[in-house]
């Protein structure tokens, strides 16, 4: 069990979060770029000294900046960080970095097996430089659960590969962690790569943790407007709340968007298409609902810029003046009932 | 044009050194260094070398990698410092010394409570070779320290090496090629040293007093070969690290 509740300061402002992931448990931690992120990871692997907080794990203390004050160092913490940059050893052999941790066992069965997990057995003489971009991050992965760290950091680990390696790699991350029963922190700034890899996704912006829980919760029930900036609603339109009927607002998903008049599943918006381009095996559109604009991801060709379009928005959510989240009203099959003529 | 004209300038700068071969025969380099004595120099100076390079590599490599991390407090300040002693000119260097280590100075106070003496003494001549060297290889250290990507070392650091075996694991092999270089031009400056030399270590003579005592006291023809035996002597080493660096620099490619 990873536990941290830090505060590190930056120029800008202080990152503040607190964080708990359990054995085998993925955590995505999600934000835009200098939400302080990789600050948060940082400072769980030692390399930050945070203004107050404390962390731990498997009950073993690291930092603690209350008495008794600790600062275990970085090669003591058993904490094991990948970042982008594969940050292999030139000088080594592939075979030589993934032994490089004291920790490795020597016999080198696990190194065999490990190796052919992942796929890199053929290259255990080879050097560094001559490994392609997926190769090297299958090594320095190779390389961190070698080291048998107590806990795993992954700071974007995968950005700048290709879509399809991507996930090939979060996918065996994934399987190699649960494995492992080792808590892992994934940091992007991809909502499908938190998704893919994450049984839990919590959202970081500014340095304050918005929002955490399981990835569908928090991508359907943004728990503020904010939260549901980040996660990718473009489009906000006054509207009652469903039960109290105060006005609020309506979050649009571009991709909780379907054609025509269905108000049993959602909020049905009439407005006038303002540009309208393909996109994916689809087609974007940019409605005009009143003073809002909404985009919306359709499958059948929209009406030409100018037309009327009807559209429902899945099941939305509401946020408040203050935009925060209002309670969701459960679309439930009895109610779907009573709606239908 | 361009590689002709690249060619004329590279002959030019070589200039010398043809020259050198122009001028000499066997026979004078024999009878030169066959006479009574003549061997000397050239144990003095690949000793005093051998002194400087190992206080060079001990004391200046801590203080090129604190410049290289910055570790020190007012960097600029550091760097400034060291700049200075290679742009004092060494005859300046070799004055300021004997007002530094001379006899009748705190250190030279020192030293000949412990029966030492720096000037005339092998200990002088090693001083004026520091002096000389030390900021080649500081310089040229700290250069070689900063091309090591400091997020390796902090990655060993994660892996569970303290600093001290990241420095020897990670730090030094990747920095090595870069130290080798450095150090043999260092040893080059050292080998050459005379500015200092002649003024606070006039004797015992290294190969460069050599070639001027000699000169002074019987001509050209007869200091020549001791010219070439400084070239001998000074480029084994540099040419050494360089293709030795050149290797490494092969097999971590692959």
């Amino acid at each position: 069990m990873l536990h941290a509740d830090v505060q590190v300061d930056r120029r800008e402002f202080t990152v503040q979060a607190a964080l708990q992931v359990a054995p085998g448990e993925r955590l995505a931690l999600f934000g835009p770029s200098g939400a302080g992120k990789t600050t948060l990871l940082e400072t769980i692997a030692g390399l930050v000294q945070p203004r107050r907080g404390l962390i731990s794990v498997n009950g073993r203390v690291l930092t603690s900046t209350d008495p008794p004050v600790r600062a275990v160092p970085p090669w003591q913490r058993r904490v094991g960080l990948l970042r982008q940059n594969p940050g292999l050893f030139p000088h080594l052999s592939v075979r030589d970095n993934l032994r490089y941790a004291p920790s490795v066992p020597r016999s080198g069965t696990e190194l065999s097996s490990l190796a052919s997990v992942l796929g890199i057995a053929d290259l255990l003489p080879a050097m560094p430089a001559r490994l392609s971009g997926g190769q090297a991050h299958r090594v320095a992965l190779g390389r961190l659960l070698l080291a048998h760290c107590d806990v795993l950091l992954l700071d974007e680990p995968y950005t700048g590969l290709d879509a399809s390696l991507r996930r090939t790699l979060t996918d065996l991350v994934s399987t190699l962690v649960a494995e492992r029963g080792v808590p892992t922190v994934l940091v992007t700034h991809e909502l499908t790569d938190a998704q893919a890899f994450a049984d839990r996704l919590a959202v970081l912006d500014h340095g304050e943790l918005l929002q955490a829980g399981a990835p569908d919760d928090v991508v359907l029930r943004p728990s503020s407007r904010r939260v549901a900036e980040l996660i990718g609603y473009r489009g906000f339109v006054p509207a009652a709340a469903p039960g109290s009927g105060d006005q609020a607002v309506a979050g649009v998903h571009p991709e909780r968007v379907i054609q025509g008049s269905w108000p049993d599943r959602g909020l049905v918006l009439t407005g006038v298409v303002a540009a309208a381009r393909p996109a994916g095996a689809g087609w974007e559109a940019d409605v005009r609902v009143g003073d809002a604009l909404i985009t919306c991801r359709l499958p059948d060709r929209p009406p030409d810029p100018g037309g009327e379009a009807v559209v429902t928005v899945l099941d939305p959510p509401y946020f408040g003046a203050d935009g925060g989240a209002l309670p969701a009203v459960a679309v439930t099959p009895a109610s779907r009932a009573q709606i239908r003529p | 044009m361009s590689v002709v004209g690249a060619g004329v300038i590279w002959v030019a700068l070589l200039g010398p050194v043809i020259v050198l071969f122009d001028h000499i025969s066997g026979s004078a380099i024999a009878s030169a260094l066959t006479q009574p004595g003549a061997l000397q120099p050239v144990a003095t100076s690949l000793e005093s070398g051998l002194v400087t390079l190992g206080v060079l590599a001990f004391i200046c490599t801590p203080l090129s990698w604190m410049l290289a991390r910055g570790k020190l407090p007012f960097p600029r300040v550091w760097e400034a410092g060291v700049l200075c002693s290679l742009l004092l000119p060494p005859l300046v260097i070799g004055l300021l010394l004997i007002f530094m280590v001379g006899p009748y100075t705190p250190i030279g106070e020192i030293l000949s409570d412990l029966h030492q003496n720096a000037t005339n003494t092998f200990l002088a001549l090693v001083i004026a070779e520091v002096y000389e060297s030390a900021p080649y290889y500081v310089l040229g250290a700290q250069a070689a320290f900063a091309s090591v990507e400091p997020r390796l070392e902090q990655q060993a650091g994660l892996l569970g090496d303290r600093p001290g075996r990241v420095f020897r694991r990670v730090t030094l092999p990747l920095a090595a090629p870069g130290l080798a270089m450095s150090l043999s031009i260092a040893w080059a400056r050292a080998m050459g040293a005379f500015g200092a030399v002649i003024i606070i270590a006039y004797h015992p003579y290294g190969i460069p007093l050599e070639i001027y005592t000699t000169l002074q006291e019987t001509g050209l023809p007869f200091a020549l070969p001791y010219a070439l035996v400084l070239l001998v002597v000074a480029l084994p080493l540099p040419l050494a690290a360089y293709i030795w660096s050149a290797r490494a620099a092969r097999r971590r490619s692959g």
